[in-house]
């Protein structure tokens, strides 16, 4: 299988993941933004919320990515800026991630 | 080795289509929301990080421009949500005709904006 199907299917199953994932935090979003401290707390720290929210940092990221490296494609020309590009992104959608899953870990004990 | 990949034309050049549109916007949102991202673990760092002074962030959400923030945040994601869902039927090779293509591609605008009205009447708990 070539890297490009490969991206594809990544692109795809983190899509399917992420449909119901962004719906539930959009509803739960609008809802909590202007709770007080102790609430927001207590939802971020609190089953299943911890869980679901950290699957939706981790498929977000590497679905957005995904989908960004073809937008570097498509419009950067220089074959190194997108090289510097394309890792940038990488590490930034790995660090995220680990960083806020290690906060909520925080925010939880 | 130098690759010669053709690159997209500038957008200025298209005449403007609904499929162009919400080809356009797709990724526009999809970069919004990369970033949209990044602050709300921002946001869940503060929880950690401004125990004391958290009210700061509550008075933020509570202006006016924290609530266009929110709304904005609803709408870019609703947009990804329908625009990626008719991405899928592509996928399957379902809606590609032109016809079908413009109608669903008008569903994914104007239904991004319902969907967030609803979200937001619903999760605000107005009705």
């Amino acid at each position: 299988m070539i890297n490009a199907t490969k991206k594809w299917i990544f692109l795809k199953l983190s899509s399917l993941v992420l449909l119901p994932l962004m719906l539930w935090f959009l509803f739960n979003l609008v809802s909590f933004y202007d709770k007080s401290y102790e609430e927001l707390l207590l939802f971020f720290t609190s089953q299943p919320t911890k869980l679901l929210f950290s699957l939706l940092i981790i498929f977000a990221y590497f679905y957005s990515a995904l989908s960004i490296t073809e937008v570097f494609e498509d419009y950067i020309e220089s074959e190194k800026l997108k090289n510097v590009a394309n890792k940038s992104l990488f590490l930034f959608a790995i660090i995220m991630p680990i960083l806020t899953l290690l906060l909520l870990y925080k925010l939880s004990l | 080795m130098k690759e010669n990949n053709p690159l997209s034309p500038h957008i200025q050049i298209y005449s403007w289509h609904i499929s162009s549109l919400v080809s356009i916007c797709h990724r526009i949102t999809g970069i919004l929301n990369i970033i949209i991202l990044t602050l709300i673990c921002f946001w869940v760092a503060t929880l950690l990080f401004l125990i004391p002074n958290y009210s700061l962030i509550q008075n933020f959400f509570g202006s006016f421009f924290g609530k266009f923030i929110v709304i904005g945040t609803v709408w870019s994601f609703s947009f990804q949500i329908l625009s990626e869902i008719r991405h899928l039927f592509w996928d399957f090779g379902i809606g590609f005709e032109l016809r079908t293509a413009n109608i669903t591609g008008l569903l994914v605008i104007f239904g991004s904006f319902i969907m967030t009205i609803t979200i937001f009447i619903l999760g605000r708990g107005l009705i």
